[in-house]
């Protein structure tokens, strides 16, 4: 209809190009690399891999931990979604339900390993507490508890988001039908939210086979495809080949879950209209799952627990006389006060560029006439694929000889590509529902595209805008997976950092550091709501 | 004077317009009435610059403009959702084409087509808090203010209720009458386009059924399209009418 203006066309190229250079190129030579031996070009290097048992059995075992994390991830985070839109229930323990689910998303994966050490391991506060050990930590039971805590709150927004849809009527309508409770159940509540659990399953597993930080910690001897993949890049005996051959292998649960979660789509409801219902009230039902939120929560916070008391204490768990003996060595160490400000700057860098980015390739997808700008999804359906550790690896192939190695330039690049889909989506969906005609209006006022976009359409998107930058800080300050093998001595940030110290058996400084970010992120998330707050006031 | 020679549009090899002629004289309003699907909008669109034409030629004052961009035909147009922007207050919505272009209109002039659409009371509000008739005559407003030499309305009364829509009608009659500003007006609504118009084209499938005043087309319907479809309309209503308040008010 309308046509296309050049600075459009100049901003899409932009953006193609970053596209190519550090996403499609980066992976096709991981790709090709994986096929590379000294011989030439086959597939002796997964010959290799394959017919190695200790990588078999970390494949297996992957798949086994990441699969029971996924499933008992989903029952946890549809039990508390239950709670929070199915019940009458307290108000202020529904809203605890809804923030204090998302306290892992602040901290670092491999601080809850630490976490899960200092709880239930030989000297944890648990284990003090029942006076014995619960269970073996290390392995499979740490692994399992650490997967569940990082998972959660991504499930319970996967199946809380769908349960909006659900229009709460037909429950009422059930009743009156004469349904029983498994049957009203059934078909208003399961059966719509099929797709949803399906989708929290997948994300669940995916994300918990993908993870670097928890099995780098609580992982023990029980090998995982991960720790593999960073034995063959960072170990003893360095095997570029095969590290690329298991980053191969590593992507290839994404690919398919990737295809599964848009295959489960089809299950989900879509509801065009409904209305708020009052719900009935059933006092079993209630008491039942506030406790057992309760519970969920409860022992959330008992994990975490540790990573605020274990710094502020002389020497946890021996002496627990108050100290801030910890909080002032990390705060006197040059080493570590620089790396918290590496990944402040990190985090910093990709929210500004990684907003104006996901942003600006929304902008062009969603609301111009741009020949070939479906390429955009494309992209964000592979970023959303392409795990954190795979792309960290293939730039690592790419960039090593280049003068980009070893920079803050090209972590904060890799960060965006890695966390893209979901700010890309977030502003196309914004962007699409806002009048088709607010540009031609702008235009026929006198605007050029780029006034109208900074007059118009920027400020009814602030909201987006600023959820899109937190979403990327928070997210580049705690990831360990992405940025592992591309930190340098120079450009060392806290996560990273974390991982060297633990072999040091540094742990105040471990949970120091954890506890700052941790607040960082705190202080950013509230920033940005009470900025959000405002804009939608202004808005009224 | 507006001349439209020849216009035909396809949207992949779909016709959506044929042939369609007709010369416009200066501050007339015209409709274009007909289903939907028949390509009024199109045609709406093809007159602004927005949608380009396939075949024809658009002459504005004997000037050819069949070439020249939506932005600089010097044309405006009310959507049928208004496309007001939710950030701004009435009145910064009204203004906003004068930070592009700051002589259009003086500060005087601006009050002027503030009192005459009555928006005084209203323009500290913002979009959200007006009703659909105040958020239509702060549209009209922000288009007036542009000075258009010509004056589009899509579905301008569609969104709006009973009485008024009326007031509303009355108030497009007198903008065009004032401002001597030709005007045109899409509508699906045949009651609608006799009682604004001093011409209605009436389009059926891309090509024009009838071109001319309220009277020629009650009085000699050119086909059938036009009788069954809006004719009919309009002798069902009379019906409706006359049973209510019985055959004394015919």
């Amino acid at each position: 209809m309308r046509n296309a203006k050049p600075e459009m066309r100049i901003i899409f190229i932009v953006i193609l190009l970053l596209f190519f250079a550090f996403l499609i190129a980066p992976l096709i030579v991981l790709l090709f690399r994986s096929f590379v031996t000294e011989e030439g070009v086959g597939f002796s290097n997964y010959m290799t891999s394959l017919s190695d048992e200790t990588l078999t059995r970390a494949i297996g075992n992957s798949i086994k931990v990441s699969s029971t994390a996924a499933v008992i991830t989903t029952t946890l985070a549809f039990a508390l979604a239950y709670a929070v839109n199915c019940t009458r229930i307290y108000q202020p323990l529904k809203n605890a339900v809804k923030a204090g689910i998302l306290i892992p998303m602040l901290t670092p994966t491999i601080t809850y390993g630490f976490a899960i050490m200092y709880t239930f391991g030989n000297q944890g506060l648990l284990t003090k507490l029942f006076d014995r050990n619960l269970f073996e930590i290390y392995g499979f039971n740490g692994l399992l508890i650490g997967y569940v805590i990082y998972t959660l709150p991504a499930a319970f927004l996967v199946i809380h988001n769908s349960f909006k849809y659900i229009d709460k009527k037909f429950i009422i309508v059930s009743k009156l039908m004469g349904d029983g409770t498994l049957r009203s159940f059934l078909n208003t509540v399961f059966r719509p939210l099929l797709g949803a659990l399906g989708g929290a399953f997948v994300l669940s597993f995916i994300l918990s086979f993908t993870d670097f930080g928890i099995p780098a910690s609580v992982g023990g001897t029980y090998e995982v495809v991960a720790t593999q993949l960073y034995q063959a890049m960072l170990g003893s005996i360095p095997d570029f080949s095969i590290g690329a051959v298991i980053a191969v292998l590593m992507l290839f649960p994404a690919l398919v879950g990737v295809f599964l979660l848009n295959y489960l789509e089809r299950f989900n409801f879509h509801y065009d209209k409904f209305s708020e219902t009052e719900l009935t009230p059933s006092k079993f039902r209630d008491s039942f799952f506030g406790t057992l939120s309760l519970v969920i929560l409860l022992a959330m916070v008992a994990v975490f627990a540790v990573m605020f008391i274990a710094p502020f204490v002389t020497a946890f768990p021996y002496d627990l006389r108050f100290s801030w003996q910890h909080i002032t060595d990390v705060f006197q160490s040059n080493d570590l006060v620089s790396v918290y400000g590496n990944s402040l700057l990190v985090a910093a860098l990709t929210a500004v560029f990684g907003t104006v980015i996901a942003y600006g390739a929304a902008l062009l997808n969603a609301r111009t006439p741009l020949r070939g700008k479906q390429t955009v999804d494309i992209f964000s359906m592979i970023t959303n694929t392409v795990p954190g550790m795979v792309l960290g690896l293939s730039y690592l192939l790419l960039f090593n000889e280049s003068s980009l190695k070893g920079t803050f330039l090209i972590i904060v690049l890799c960060n965006i590509m890695h966390y893209f889909t979901t700010p890309y989506l977030m502003a196309k969906n914004a962007l699409t529902k806002m009048n088709p005609s607010w540009e031609t209006s702008g235009e026929l006022l006198g605007d050029n595209w780029l006034k109208t976009v900074y007059r118009v359409i920027l400020p009814n998107s602030v909201s987006t805008v600023i959820e899109i930058f937190s979403y990327y800080f928070i997210n580049a300050m705690v990831t360990i997976s992405g940025v592992i093998f591309l930190v340098s001595a120079q450009t060392t940030v806290v996560a990273s950092k974390i991982n060297e110290l633990q072999h040091f058996a540094k742990f105040n400084e471990i949970f120091v550091l954890s506890v700052l970010i941790f607040l960082t992120n705190l202080l950013v998330r509230f920033v940005c709501e009470a900025l959000q707050k405002r804009a939608a006031i202004y808005k009224k | 004077m507006l001349e439209l020679k020849n216009i035909s549009k396809q949207f992949d090899q779909k016709v959506v317009l044929e042939n369609i002629d007709l010369k416009i004289n200066s501050g007339e309003i015209v409709s274009l009435l007909g289903p939907s699907g028949s390509g009024k909008t199109t045609l709406l669109n093809i007159i602004l610059g927005l949608t380009r034409m396939d075949q024809g030629k658009i002459i504005f004052n004997d000037e050819d403009v069949s070439n020249v961009g939506m932005k600089n035909r010097g044309f405006n147009i009310v959507f049928q959702d208004y496309a007001l922007f939710p950030h701004l207050n009435a009145y910064e919505n009204i203004v906003y084409g004068l930070r592009n272009q700051k002589d259009t209109a003086s500060a005087e002039e601006v009050r002027e087509y503030i009192d005459f659409l009555e928006l005084t009371p209203h323009l500290k509000k913002r979009i959200g808090e007006l009703s659909g008739g105040q958020k239509q005559r702060v549209a009209l407003a922000r288009t007036l203010v542009t000075k258009p030499k010509l004056l589009l309305l899509d579905e301008p009364l569609s969104a709006l209720d009973g009485v008024i829509k009326e007031s509303i009608k009355e108030r497009i009659k007198l903008i065009a009458k004032e401002f001597n500003l030709t005007t045109i007006i899409v509508t699906h609504d045949p009651e609608e386009a006799l009682t604004i118009s001093d011409k209605i084209l009436i389009i059926n499938q891309g090509n024009i059924s009838q071109f001319g005043t309220p009277f020629e087309i009650i009085n000699q319907p050119s086909n059938d399209f036009v009788k069954e479809f809006i004719l009919r309309q309009l002798q069902i209503k009379r019906q409706n009418i006359y049973n209510l308040f019985g055959e004394k008010y015919a």
